[in-house]
C-alpha cells in the first residue's frame, strides 16, 4: 500500500474516533443515522417541506426570543421605553426584533400550510390519527403565543388588543371570571399582568410547544409521511398486480446494501 | 376483535412500510435538501420583512403611542391573524349571541378539528373522491379569507377617522360653505353609529342612507323638530334625542341635512 | 511496543512526551495574551503539533486495528446500520419481565410506596406554585377614594370627560376615564352620573358622541394624582370603536354587541370635592339624570350577562 493513501485513511479514521467514542457511550451517533439515513417515500417532495420550513420558523422566534429577552424589561414604567432603546439603539436591534414580529405571522402562516398539506393529503388517516391530535394542539399555542406577545411592547395596540382578549376569555361560561381574573392577576390590568404574560409568552407556551413538537417529530419518524394520494407509485397503494421487482422504474433505486430487519 | 376496517388499516400500513423499505430514498440527503432550500426561503422571508418593516411604511409603524389605559381617542385593532375572530364579534352584534363569537364558534372549530381523523374514517386519500373533505376546505379557506379581510378593512363610524371625509363630501355633494360647520358636528356626533353618508357610517337600527336627505325638501324646521324629539315626528322612531345640542348646534346640523342633495 | 488486546494483560497507556509540550504551548498561548501577540501566536502553533502529535499516538493502535472495516463517516450505503432495529422491550437496557422464584420478585409495597413518594413530590412542589399563581384571582383589593377635585368643576347638565388614577400606587397603568354629569340637586343633595368608559361587550374604551372641548381642558393635582377634566357634548350618547356597540346618555345599550349598560364609579361628596370609589354593573337605566332608577349588579366582566336567563352563565363573580 502506498503510504500516502495509508495516512489518508489514518486521519479519517483518527476523525472517526471522537465518533465512536460518543457512539459507544451514549448510541446517539446510531440514533442519528437512523433519523437521517431511514427511507421516506420516493415521491415525497417539496409539499413535505412546509412541516420542517415551520420548525425553521419556530426556531427562528426562540432564537431572536432570547436575544430580545436580554434588553426587554417587563415593567409598565420601562417595558414601551426598553422596545424603544432596542429598536433605536442597540446594533441590529432593529433587525431582530423585526425577525421577532414577522416571525411570528410566517410561523402562523406556514402552520395554516402545512395543516392544509396534511388536510388535503389525507395524511390525517390511520395510523396518523394521533400526529394530527398533537398539531391540532399546536395551533392554538401557536396562536397562544402571538397573543401573549403582542402586549409586551405595552403600545397603544398592545394594551388594548389584550383587554379584549382577556376579556373574551372572561365571556366563557362557569370558569370564564376566574380565568380572566388568572390572566389579569386579579380583577384589573397591572403591571403583575404585564410580567404575567411575559412569563407566560416565554417560558410556559414555548415548552409546551417544543415538547408536543417533539412528539410530533417522533411520531413523523416512527410512522414515515404519506406519499401523495396522487402519485402513481405512492408507498402502501394498492395494486392488482404483483408487486414490482425491488428497484425497477423508480425515481430512486433503492440503495445499496440495504439489509433487512430483524423484527 | 379487530374489525376489518381495521385489519385492512393494518395490512394497508404494513404494505406502505414494505414499499418504502424496497423503493423509499434515504431522508438524507434526499428530502433533506427540499427541506433547506424551503428553510432558506422561510429565513430569507423573515429577514426581509424585518427590513420592509424598518426601512418602508408598508407594514406599518414599528411601535404606536405608549399604552394609555385611559385613551377616549384610540381604536383598537389586534394582529392580523386574529382578524377573523375580530371580525366574527362584530358579526355577532346581537347581546345574547355574544358567547357565540367569544367562545362558542371557536370552541367549536377546535373540537371539529381535533375529530377530523375520528370522523373521516375511509382509507381513501385522493382527494377528487372526498368530495365532502374538499367541500369542507374550500368553505373554511373562504370564509377565513372573508373573514380575515373584513377585519382588515373595517372602520368605526368614529369621529377622528370621519372628520378626514369631510372635504370628499364637500366635494361629491357640493356642499357650499355654510354648511361645513354642520358637516363637521355630523361627523363627530355619532349620526354615523347608526346612518350611512357617502359610503361610511354603520347602518344600525334600520337607519336610512343621509347622502340625499336633503333633495326631500322637508326643510331647517322640520329638521330641528326631528331632532330635538324623533319619536314626536316619526312615530315609533328608535332614533335618539339630541336635544341637548342646543339649537344652535341643531341648525347648523339641519343646514347640512338640507344642503346634501346626493352626490353629483 | 503496545500490548496486544485480548490477551488478558491490563490495557496502559502507552508513556508519550507529547502532552507535556502540549501544555507548554498552552502555557505559551496564556502568558503571549498577555505580554505579547508573536509569543501567543507561537503558542498556538507549539499547541497544535504537539497537540496532533499526542492524538496520532493515543489513537495509534486503534488505528491499527480497524483500517479498511470501518467507514469514515456514514453515507447512504450505511442506511439501516445502527438502527435501534430492536423494539425497547426487548433491548439490553429493558427490564425484562420477572420470572417467578427470581431474587427480585415485583414487590407491591415498593410500587406503592415509589409512585406514593412520587405524588407527594408532586404535592409539595405543585401547590405552592399553582397556589402562588392563582392566588390573586381571590384576593380583595382594596379601593381608595379618588379625589376628582372640586365640585364646581363640574357644570350641571354638563357632561365631563374626566381622566384619573384609580390607583395611585400602580401609576400610570390604572389611569381610568369616566364620563360625569352634574344633575344638579335630588333632596338637597348633590346627584352626579358617574359612567366608566370600559365597553359592556370586550372592554374596549367608549367615545363620546358629540364634540369634545380641549380648549375649556382643566387640569387639576390632587392628592391621588392628577386629575384631567374636558368638557364634552355626547348629544349622540357613546359609542364604542371595537364592534359598534352604541349607548345613549344615560350609558344604556342602544345598538350592537354589549350585554348591558355602562358600568358606573359610586361617588361621594366629601368637604365640596367629588370623589369616585368601587365600580358596579348595570342591567338598565330607567329615566335620567337625578330621578334615574339605575338596576345594580355586583361588579362583573364586560361581556357577561347580569340578568336574563344568560346570567346563568356566570354564577359565581371573582372578587373585585
Ligand atoms: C408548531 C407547529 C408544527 C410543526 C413544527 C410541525 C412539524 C412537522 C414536520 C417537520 C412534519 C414532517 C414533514 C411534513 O410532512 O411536512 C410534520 C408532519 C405532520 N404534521 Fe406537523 N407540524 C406542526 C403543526 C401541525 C399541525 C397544526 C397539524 C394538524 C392539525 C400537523 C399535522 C401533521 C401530520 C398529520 C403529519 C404527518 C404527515 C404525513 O404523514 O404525511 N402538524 N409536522
Ligand atoms: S368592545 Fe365595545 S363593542 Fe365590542
Amino acid at each position: 500500500m502506498p503510504r500516502r493513501r495509508d495516512r489518508k485513511e489514518q486521519m479519517l479514521a483518527a476523525a472517526q474516533y471522537p465518533l465512536d467514542w460518543l457512539e459507544e457511550r451514549s448510541g446517539l451517533i446510531g440514533g442519528l443515522r437512523y433519523f437521517l439515513f431511514r427511507k421516506v417515500p420516493g415521491d415525497s417532495g417539496w409539499w413535505h417541506t412546509l412541516g420542517s420550513a415551520t420548525l425553521t420558523a419556530f426556531l427562528v422566534q426562540l432564537g431572536t426570543g432570547v436575544i430580545l429577552a436580554m434588553y426587554y424589561k417587563p415593567d409598565p414604567k420601562s417595558a414601551y421605553e426598553s422596545v424603544q432603546h432596542i429598536n433605536n439603539d442597540v446594533t441590529l436591534g432593529w433587525l431582530v426584533r423585526g425577525m421577532h414580529r414577522w416571525g411570528a405571522s410566517v410561523f402562523i402562516i406556514l402552520i395554516f400550510f402545512h395543516m392544509a398539506r396534511v388536510f388535503l393529503f389525507g395524511a390525517y388517516k390511520y395510523p396518523r390519527e394521533l400526529n394530527w391530535v398533537v398539531g391540532v394542539l399546536l395551533l392554538p399555542l401557536a396562536l397562544l403565543e402571538g397573543f401573549s406577545g403582542y402586549l409586551l411592547p405595552y403600545d397603544q395596540t398592545a394594551y388594548w388588543a389584550t383587554v379584549v382578549g382577556i376579556n373574551i376569555n372572561g365571556t366563557g361560561p362557569f370558569i370564564g371570571p376566574f380565568l380572566a381574573s388568572f390572566l389579569r392577576s386579579g380583577p384589573e390590568i397591572t403591571g403583575d399582568t404585564l410580567s404575567r404574560f411575559y412569563s407566560i409568552h416565554m417560558l410556559l407556551l414555548p415548552g409546551a410547544i417544543l415538547g408536543l413538537i417533539g412528539l410530533h417529530l417522533y411520531l413523523v419518524v416512527r410512522l414515515g409521511v404519506s406519499s401523495p394520494p396522487w402519485s402513481p407509485e405512492a408507498a402502501g397503494r394498492e395494486r392488482a398486480e404483483p408487486p414490482p421487482v425491488p428497484g425497477s422504474g423508480l425515481v430512486n433505486p433503492a440503495p445499496r446494501g440495504v439489509t433487512k430487519r430483524p423484527d | 376483535m379487530a374489525s376489518r376496517r381495521v385489519e385492512e388499516n393494518r395490512v394497508a400500513f404494513q404494505r406502505y412500510k414494505e414499499d418504502v423499505k424496497r423503493d423509499g430514498k434515504p431522508f438524507y440527503p434526499y428530502a433533506m435538501f427540499h427541506d433547506t432550500v424551503m428553510s432558506l426561503v422561510v429565513v430569507c422571508v423573515i429577514v426581509g420583512l424585518a427590513f420592509v418593516w424598518h426601512y418602508t411604511s408598508l407594514l406599518g409603524p414599528s411601535l404606536a403611542a405608549k399604552a394609555d389605559p385611559g385613551t377616549v381617542s384610540f381604536v383598537p385593532r389586534p394582529d392580523w391573524y386574529f382578524y377573523f375572530l375580530f371580525y366574527l364579534l362584530r358579526i355577532f352584534k346581537w347581546p345574547n349571541s355574544v358567547i357565540l363569537g367569544t367562545v362558542g364558534i371557536p370552541t367549536i372549530l377546535l373540537i371539529l378539528a381535533l375529530a377530523i381523523p375520528f370522523i373521516d374514517l375511509r382509507r381513501e386519500r385522493r382527494l377528487l373522491r372526498r368530495p365532502i373533505a374538499i367541500v369542507a376546505a374550500v368553505l373554511v379557506a373562504l370564509s377565513m379569507g372573508v373573514l380575515t379581510y373584513k377585519g382588515a378593512t373595517a372602520k368605526e363610524a368614529l369621529g377622528a377617522e370621519l372628520l378626514a371625509d369631510v372635504p370628499n363630501w364637500v366635494k361629491s355633494e357640493q356642499l357650499p360653505p355654510q354648511a361645513l360647520p354642520g358637516a363637521k358636528l355630523f361627523a363627530t356626533s355619532g349620526c354615523l353609529n347608526c346612518h350611512t353618508y357617502q359610503g361610511v357610517g354603520g347602518s344600525q337600527l334600520g337607519a336610512p342612507n343621509l347622502s340625499a336627505e336633503g333633495s326631500k325638501n322637508k326643510g331647517i324646521t322640520f329638521q330641528i323638530a326631528h331632532l330635538k324629539c324623533p319619536s314626536c315626528v316619526n312615530k315609533g322612531s328608535p332614533m335618539p334625542s339630541f336635544a341637548a345640542f342646543g339649537n344652535a348646534n341643531l341648525r347648523k346640523l339641519a343646514i347640512f341635512l338640507e344642503a346634501s342633495k346626493g352626490p353629483h | 511496543m503496545e500490548p496486544q488486546q485480548g490477551q488478558g494483560k491490563p490495557h496502559l497507556p502507552p508513556p508519550s512526551l507529547w502532552p507535556i509540550g502540549f501544555a507548554i504551548g498552552i502555557v505559551c498561548i496564556l502568558v503571549g495574551l498577555i505580554v505579547s501577540w508573536p509569543a501567543a501566536a507561537v503558542g498556538v502553533a507549539v499547541t497544535v503539533v504537539f497537540g496532533f502529535l499526542w492524538v496520532r499516538d493515543v489513537t495509534g493502535g486503534y488505528r491499527r486495528r480497524d483500517i479498511g472495516t470501518e467507514p469514515a463517516v456514514g453515507g447512504p450505503e450505511s442506511a439501516t446500520e445502527g438502527a435501534p432495529a430492536i423494539p425497547a422491550d426487548r433491548g439490553e437496557a429493558a427490564m425484562p419481565e420477572p420470572a417467578p422464584g427470581e431474587r427480585f420478585p415485583r414487590s407491591v409495597f415498593l410500587e406503592g410506596a415509589t409512585l406514593g413518594l412520587g405524588s407527594v413530590i408532586a404535592g409539595i412542589v405543585t401547590v405552592p406554585i399553582v397556589g402562588f399563581s392563582i392566588a390573586p384571582v381571590f384576593q380583595h383589593v382594596h379601593h381608595d377614594e379618588i379625589d376628582l377635585g372640586p365640585i364646581s368643576n363640574f357644570k350641571e347638565g354638563q357632561y365631563v370627560v374626566t381622566t384619573f388614577l384609580r390607583d395611585p400606587s400602580e401609576g400610570e397603568i390604572s389611569r381610568r376615564t369616566a364620563y360625569i354629569r352634574n344633575n344638579g340637586f335630588l333632596d338637597n343633595k348633590p346627584s352626579f352620573t358617574v359612567l366608566s368608559n370600559r365597553c359592556a361587550h370586550l372592554g374596549c374604551p367608549v367615545q363620546p358622541n358629540g364634540p369634545m372641548f380641549d380648549k375649556q381642558k382643566l387640569e387639576e393635582t390632587t392628592k391621588t394624582g392628577d386629575v384631567t377634566l374636558i368638557p364634552a357634548l355626547p348629544a349622540g350618547g357613546f359609542g364604542c370603536p371595537c364592534h359598534g356597540g352604541q349607548y345613549d346618555q344615560e350609558g344604556n345599550r342602544t345598538a350592537g354587541p354589549p350585554v348591558r349598560a355602562l358600568d358606573r364609579y359610586e361617588f361621594y361628596i366629601r368637604n365640596g370635592r367629588l370623589a369616585v370609589g368601587r365600580t358596579y354593573s348595570v342591567s338598565h337605566v330607567d329615566g335620567a339624570g337625578a330621578s334615574a332608577k339605575i338596576h345594580k349588579y355586583k361588579e362583573t366582566g364586560p361581556g357577561q350577562h347580569v340578568d336574563g336567563p344568560e346570567q346563568w352563565f356566570y354564577p359565581l363573580q371573582p372578587p373585585s
